[in-house]
């Protein structure tokens, strides 16, 4: 059955990884970020080789948001954020074919122990079973 | 994808013919594109068990060719179109010979089925989409992948290409229209490499075989038209670009620029192929864009160590690229060679003339950063990284970035 893997982050997560710090984020040194990286290539790799990887991408920082609504007068309403500082978005996701729930939360709980900078929130990884997939939720 | 086999290469370099066969005789391009992928796919299950055919490229045309007058019978309508044809037809206007024959390597049919699947009417996705599967032999699934969009989307794409040229003769451009039709399908054959050379990191590992299919295809290209300057160039200008392929890639995906890779790690024989091809197109008539970038490349690739570069040598060749073809990646590139040339302050006014062209874009920022690194302006490079990080969508390019950036931190 499928499931969907998320990860959180916020805007000034985004600035803290190229460097500029904020209140909440401490700034990623060049050490951090290639921990970081080796990390989620390790957990990238296990997954394809398992086969349960579907897909996965991180998603382009909130400041690049696009919002589309439909107006009163027919026309689509495109507005760019804003957002806060400190609401977390959707920074990343995978799509994984698992064998059970059990075995999906086993990887967000490896997910959840990627290496950050001291003082970087922690967001919990948030799982979502995909409808029509069959199997248990 | 999988690792091409024996049987694979074999199918890819009929393919092209035994369509152009099918199209020769029969018209109806998108039935016969289907009948060639059928026949395809049982030799690909056949061959390795049964052993391969006396005439491997006769067995597909005749199996395609039952397929195609079976899917032609099955509609009334089309049978009658299918008669009328054959009744329209004169005997001799058959120029392929019967299915199952032995015939000399019809290679014009590749370069025309090129020229057809670059039709101007199509837009360049559907170009490449159509080029990969009638000419390279490509699946719709791996054609999919590699573009990262849904095997159904892919699918779409392609048919609707194939409804479109479907009426267009199959027969080579007529003289006036060759050079600009050529030019298309050179565009295409570089949009597919570029494709393939760009995403480099982790899983998206097979895009690197649309570079390798580019090459192969440009090389088919290279045998048809041996004395065009352009083509030359435009293969040479490939292989110098992949050979450094495996250097510029770190362990987790990020980019290594060019003067910090290991060179020990660039293909000595594409680098060898590609400078002689590069002679070549230069001899071959005044140099265009793909012969003045692959000089370019073969300069770099030449140097054994990244400060034995030859930049004013390299600095000629952009001021040459930029008169004959102003483009402002190209200015872009001539500005880094005036940096090395003349130094950072030089470089960085060039650079700030070409804001207007590509404002926004984050190749100019990272240029405009690497520079300013250059000139000692530590916090200037620090913000123009991070804005280039912000801006790029390519996780490989971000990386690298992002750890430039962070390098930079007091």
């Amino acid at each position: 059955m499928k499931y969907l893997v998320m990860i959180q982050g916020t805007q000034a997560d985004y600035e803290a990884m190229r460097g500029e710090a904020s209140a909440n984020a401490p700034a990623w040194s060049e050490k951090d970020l290639q921990a970081m990286f080796a990390f989620m290539g390790a957990v990238n790799n296990d997954l394809s080789e398992s086969g349960e990887l579907v897909d996965g991408n991180g998603l382009a920082e909130p400041a690049q948001t696009r919002f589309v609504g439909a107006g009163k007068d027919g026309r689509p309403v495109i507005t760019d954020g804003p957002y806060s500082e400190t609401k977390e978005l959707l920074a990343g996701y995978w799509v994984l074919d698992c064998e059970s729930l059990d075995r999906v939360t086993e990887i967000a709980a490896r997910v959840a122990l990627c290496p950050v900078p001291e003082g970087t929130p922690d967001y919990p990884v948030i799982i979502r079973p995909i409808l029509d997939s069959g199997g248990d939720v | 994808m999988r690792r091409p086999t024996g049987v694979e290469d074999l199918l890819r370099s009929h393919a092209p013919q035994v369509l152009g066969a099918l199209v020769r005789r029969y018209g109806h391009f998108d039935l016969a594109e289907d009948s060639v992928q059928e026949a395809l796919l049982a030799a690909a299950q056949q061959w390795p068990e049964q052993g391969l055919p006396d005439n491997p490229r006769g067995w597909l045309i005749k199996v395609a060719s039952r397929r195609l007058t079976e899917a032609l019978r099955s509609d009334e309508a089309r049978r009658r179109r299918e008669e009328t044809v054959a009744q329209l037809t004169p005997r001799d206007a058959f120029t392929a010979p019967a299915p199952g024959e032995s015939r000399a390597p019809s290679e014009d049919d590749t370069l025309t089925l090129l020229f057809l699947c670059c039709h101007p009417e199509l837009t360049a996705a559907a170009q490449i989409a159509l080029t990969l599967r009638a000419v390279g032999g490509l699946t719709t699934a791996e054609i999919a992948r590699a573009h990262l969009v849904p095997e159904a989307t892919m699918a779409q794409r392609i048919s609707r290409a194939k409804q479109k040229v479907k009426g267009v003769p199959f027969r080579q451009p007529v003289t006036e229209d060759r050079d600009q039709r050529l030019a298309a399908v050179l565009q295409v054959l570089y949009l597919i490499f570029n494709e393939g050379y760009t995403a480099t990191s982790g899983r998206d590992l097979h895009r690197a075989d649309l570079a390798r299919e580019a090459i192969r295809l440009t090389r088919a290209v290279r045998r048809l038209l041996p004395t065009e300057g352009a083509v030359t160039g435009l293969l040479a200008l490939m292989l110098l670009t992949d050979a450094r392929s495996a250097a510029r890639t770190g362990p987790h995906g990020e980019l290594i620029p060019l003067d910090e890779q290991d060179r020990g790690r660039w293909d000595p024989q594409a680098i060898t192929e590609g400078s002689a091809l590069v002679e070549e197109a230069l001899s071959q008539g005044p140099a265009g864009a793909y012969q003045l970038q692959a000089a370019i490349a073969a300069l770099h690739d030449e140097a054994a160590r990244a400060d034995d570069t030859d930049w004013p040598q390299i600095l000629a060749l952009y001021d040459i690229l930029v008169r004959r073809a102003p483009e402002p990646m190209a200015e872009l590139g001539r500005a880094v060679a005036v940096a090395m040339v003349h130094g950072p302050e030089a470089g960085l006014a060039e650079v700030a003339k070409l804001e207007d062209r590509l404002a926004g874009h984050h190749r100019l920022d990272a240029v405009r950063a690497h520079l300013l690194e250059k000139a000692g302006d530590t916090e200037g490079a620090r913000a123009a990284y991070r804005l280039a990080a912000q801006r790029t969508l390519s996780v490989p390019e971000t990386r690298y970035l992002q750890m430039r950036a962070a390098r930079l931190l007091p």
